[in-house]
């Protein structure tokens, strides 16, 4: 009888195991790789709180920064099995969200648009379905644009520190149609959902600001109007 | 929802001439509108498989509710075995061949979360039925997997895009296409580890109807699984030290059912009324109570 419950099986169960404790300990390398790389961008990004002369010169570092990711997501790719990402993409998801975050920042702050997901793979090296292989997941590009709304809420604030009272009004329009974006969303209880709950803290923490400019009349002129709609915006959605 | 949006595009359409960001506006609001179709489509998804799961989960606990009612005195067990195959196979050949279609192309690690309490009690259930069955070798994972990997016509797939990628990615499967559920490894210990809550209810069980035999085999088929379970080094792993503590506990009820028949066996010969057994069984009915295994 007691061959019936064999000792193999969980000698065999130990290797398979060990294996993927192997695997997982060279994935935790590029990992940390990434994140140093994806580090060093959010440094020389934090240059957008301080000096704001420096923001293009922050941006071309960043980029820099990216494209080592890129080098990183490359070797992960070609380390993690077919149909095996989700197995272990806890490893790297969380410095996903972080990229992403930059990357987002950064485009906003070249050309002031809302990276598309597609941008993102791209500058990455990823692939946007799963069918083609190592891809971004639309929950992480998300997570990571919700990351991008705190830090600019935070650039918000110190831009009027730093003199420059048209940037409040131009990151208001932008976070408020993201905000509109996200609403279009059915989320689920989870952690992109907890996340999203934060969204609203970040738009009134703008609109605070824009509020405080535009009541002092620090507001640039030409845009008196925009701001009249930004604040009714502000307590049509606070209302709401 | 749709309250807080209406005011924002009355408001967008009102200042449309004087915002050079409506420009952007529509990009952005498009973009999500597709963002939340593929959302959407992976939670319904998800719920789906979830549900499936609980059917697995449910008609498997059926059957080893059914598997229990062996009874040396009843004879009944050829017959119990019989049916009991009979409903895992049809667990197999419908609700998971359901989710195997639900994961078709896609990575099996994806929704795991979903149907792993399904796939768990399904384990548990097939080597319990093993297990009485007195077959010669548990079946492992890989011994498993046969049985949830399904052939299918390839024009029975959901749509023609789907098919097309797959001939380029399955290029020696011509006209069948081979969908699988996976067992993984970690789910398989995991549900083999609940197997034990069986065994020791077996154990007790026999007690009662006065199979002897039945309670030593038991006992030592517990104290082989819970002397491989140590062999595990679980790493990353919470669950499965969790399930070993309770196998610990399940092994030693065991032995504690071994010892008293050793003990006080010989005061009553005969064991095939449960007046006999009585004795034994209230030391042992009363550490039971916790357990609710089924």
């Amino acid at each position: 009888m007691s061959t019936f419950i064999h000792q193999e099986l969980f000698l065999k169960f130990q290797q398979h195991l060990d294996n993927e404790l192997e695997l997982k300990e060279k994935i935790r390398a590029i990992v940390r790789e990434i994140e140093q790389n994806s580090k060093e961008a959010a440094i020389h990004l934090q240059v957008i709180h301080s000096n704001i002369e420096k923001v293009p010169q922050a941006c071309l570092e960043a980029r820099k920064c990216f494209d080592k990711c890129r080098e990183g997501y490359k070797q992960l790719a070609e380390l993690i099995p077919p149909k095996q990402y989700y197995k272990y993409c806890d490893q790297w998801l969380y410095n996903t969200h972080r990229v992403v975050f930059l990357i987002g920042l950064t485009i906003y702050l070249e050309a002031g648009f809302l990276v598309s997901r597609e941008t993102v793979a791209e500058i990455l090296g990823l692939k946007v379905s799963q069918s083609e292989g190592f891809h971004l997941d639309i929950e992480d590009y998300l997570m990571g644009i919700l990351q991008m709304a705190s830090e600019l809420s935070r650039f918000a604030t110190n831009a009027v520190t730093l003199g420059d009272y048209s940037r409040p009004l131009n990151i208001s329009r932008f976070v408020s149609d993201l905000n509109s974006g996200f609403r279009l969303l059915n989320l689920k209880n989870d952690s992109l959902r907890k996340r999203f709950d934060a969204l609203k803290y970040d738009v009134k923490r703008i609109e605070e600001v824009v509020y405080d400019i535009s009541i002092r009349g620090l507001a640039p002129q030409v845009q008196t109007q925009a701001q009249a709609d930004e604040a009714e915006q502000a307590t049509d959605s606070t209302a709401a | 929802m749709s309250r807080n949006r209406k005011p924002f595009r009355q408001n967008k359409n009102s200042t449309n001439s004087r915002q050079e960001e409506d420009v952007v506006d529509t990009p952005v609001m498009a973009a999500f509108r597709e963002y939340a179709k593929e959302l959407d489509d992976k939670h319904d998804r998800y719920e789906r498989i979830v549900k499936m799961s609980r059917d697995i989960t449910i008609e498997s606990k059926r059957i080893i509710f059914l598997l229990h009612t062996i009874e040396t005195r009843r004879n009944n067990r050829e017959k119990v075995l019989e049916d009991a195959e009979k409903r895992l196979r049809a667990v197999c050949e419908t609700n998971f061949l359901l989710i195997a279609r639900e994961l078709e192309d896609l990575d099996q690690n994806q929704y795991l979360r979903a149907f792993s309490p399904g796939l768990q009690e399904f384990i548990e259930a097939y080597s319990y039925f093993e297990y009485l069955k007195d077959s010669s070798k548990l079946s492992d994972w890989d011994d498993l997997q046969q049985f949830l990997t399904y052939n299918i016509d390839k024009p029975s797939s959901t749509k023609e895009n789907e098919t097309k990628e797959e001939k380029s990615l399955q290029e020696q499967t011509v006209a069948k296409k081979q969908i699988v559920c996976t067992i993984k490894p970690v789910e398989f210990i995991l549900g083999l580890a609940d197997l034990g809550g069986e065994i020791m209810r077996r154990c007790i069980n026999s007690l009662g109807s006065g199979d002897i035999d039945s309670c030593f085999q038991a006992c030592r088929t517990l104290q082989t699984l819970y002397a491989g379970y140590l062999r595990i080094r679980p790493v990353g792993n919470r669950e499965i030290p969790r399930k070993i503590t309770t196998l610990r506990q399940s092994t030693l009820k065991a032995e504690n059912v071994c010892y008293n028949i050793k003990v006080r066996g010989g005061e009553a010969a005969s064991w095939d009324t449960l007046d006999t057994a009585g004795f034994a069984m209230d030391k042992i009915a009363h550490d039971d109570e916790d357990e609710g295994f089924y």
